[in-house]
């Protein structure tokens, strides 16, 4: 892998650059379309439907909730058409082919990591407390992205030989993004259906994210757990299929 | 002298997929249409190449050239049998396949030279002549290839492409493309890699360049190899 570290720096600068390269505001989108998409909600969620007694203003907590979303989702519809936007690379040129998928996510990465100084300059604004218990965010951004990788790993492989996969995956998203408490919080869904969460990564990861940045305690460890074997389960088993597939992309793209 | 290419028992079948998306499968099981057509593509291959030898490889459309080339570019696995491959393999195949049309045309090459396998120290020092041996003006070199004409296109991918220092150059009908100064550059240089002991792949519907190129002569014929050894020979067999 470290014989390719260069070349996973490029394709990742590759993706990150030609990107806003074209557009005026640039970089601005990045910070820009999950902001509006985060003004929008807050006032319909707040405003109209009256969502309260979180703890936490509304527009923070929903977007704790949101930015992790957006970069999974993002993450799983780019990394989706990795494979088939560069067939002629694969047909060509021989290098572990998980370095398009993993140059794309990195990419996401990186536009994460700007969406998050709004966030901050907000947590600013609305005075909630620094605890030493915000630094856990890192080991569980970790985990979402195993979690991202893995599932990414699979589904690009498997859109090589049907390219429904995408589309069918679209479904399965918007259905996942209500599953998943975005913008609401698992309170507000009833106590028969709540095992939904303990075994939906995204929501372990959100409430995980949640409860270490405004709540000031650990996270659910108990569901971490969870998380943690089903990220690196997915892991090892996309990766083995990715591997054992890899032979026939040239042939199939 | 060492083996460098070795093929031997090598069999390669892909399944011809006739559908791409879920919708024309379903339609394709209802009219009881071929869903799936498994395709031999190369039989029982055996063959080795030394180091600093020039291979034409001639054959039909269809015949498995590319898929030769693929398997020995390491992009495609064999289903049976076993390639042995030493050195460097560098593909002159498709020019500028990793070119974006957004980025500049410095940005491109690094890119296309760490696509290609090259150190991205190696590419700093080699930034000059590689501008140079693409003839491209340095006031463009800063504009996104997308603005460049095809013939600074191709100039720009080739120049990446032979400062790769390959032990193994696989050519697949680059010669097809440019102009007459480009092609005959091209020749130059594949000359010059053949003094310098590069072991050379290459395919060709050109039997003249063939001919004037190669040392030795691989005719496939519907996945097998029909003939191997001397060049005249093995063209007189195929003509």
């Amino acid at each position: 892998m470290f014989k390719y570290w260069s070349l996973l720096k490029k394709l990742t600068s590759r993706e990150i650059k030609a990107r806003y390269k074209q557009s005026f505001l640039g970089f601005f989108w990045i910070i820009l379309n999950p902001l509006f998409q985060m003004i929008i909600m807050s006032f319909v969620f707040s405003k109209i439907m009256k969502m309260t007694g979180i703890g936490v203003p509304y527009p923070i907590y929903l977007y704790a909730g949101l930015l992790p979303w957006l970069f999974f989702a993002n993450s799983i519809s780019s990394a989706m058409g990795a494979l088939t936007n560069n067939a002629s690379l694969i047909k060509k040129i021989y290098f572990p082919r998980e370095i398009l998928i993993l140059s794309t996510l990195l990419a996401k990465v990186f536009d994460f990591s700007l969406a998050i100084f709004v966030f901050v300059v907000l947590m600013i604004f609305f005075k909630i407390p620094f605890t030493f218990f915000m630094f856990f965010f890192f080991p569980i951004f970790l985990l979402q992205f195993i979690f991202t990788y893995g599932l990414s790993l699979l589904l690009s492989a498997l859109n090589l030989f049907y390219r429904d996969i995408q589309y069918l995956f679209d479904l399965v998203m918007t259905l996942w993004f209500y599953l998943t408490p975005v913008i609401y919080a698992t309170e507000f869904f009833p106590a028969e259906y709540r095992y939904i969460f303990k075994i939906n990564p995204m929501s372990v990861f959100i409430n995980a994210y949640r409860q270490v940045l405004f709540n000031g305690t650990f996270p659910n460890w108990e569901s971490l757990t969870i998380g943690f074997l089903v990220s690196i389960g997915l892991y090892l088993i996309a990766h083995k299929i990715f591997k054992k597939l890899e032979g026939m992309f040239a042939d199939v793209v | 002298m060492d083996t460098v290419i070795a093929f031997e028992k090598v069999d390669k079948y892909f399944f011809l997929q006739h559908q791409k998306t879920l919708k024309e499968l379903v339609q394709a099981i209802f009219r009881k249409q071929k869903t799936l057509e498994r395709v031999h593509a190369l039989k029982n291959i055996n063959f080795s190449v030394k180091k600093g030898e020039t291979v034409g490889v001639i054959g039909k459309n269809g015949a498995g050239k590319s898929t030769l080339l693929k398997l020995m570019a390491g992009v495609s696995s064999p289903t049976s049998g076993n390639i042995k491959i030493t050195g460097r393999v560098s593909p002159l195949i498709e020019l500028g396949a990793g070119f974006h049309p957004e980025l500049s045309g410095k940005e491109n090459i690094f890119l296309n030279g760490v696509i290609l396998g090259m150190e991205e120290k190696f590419l700093i020092d080699k930034f000059q002549e590689i501008v140079d041996f693409s003839e491209i003006d340095m006031k463009f070199i800063y504009t996104p290839v997308k603005y460049y004409s095809s013939g600074m296109y191709m100039r720009l991918a080739f120049a990446v492409a032979v400062f790769t220092q390959p032990d193994i150059l696989l050519i697949d009908e680059i010669l097809a493309v440019g102009d007459t100064a480009f092609q005959t550059k091209c020749i130059k240089k594949m000359e010059e890699f053949k003094k310098l002991g590069v072991t050379t792949i290459f395919v060709s519907h050109s039997l003249e360049t063939v001919k004037q190129f190669c040392s030795r002569v691989i005719y496939l014929k519907e996945g097998k190899v029909e003939f191997d050894g001397d060049v005249e020979e093995g063209i007189k067999k195929y003509v």
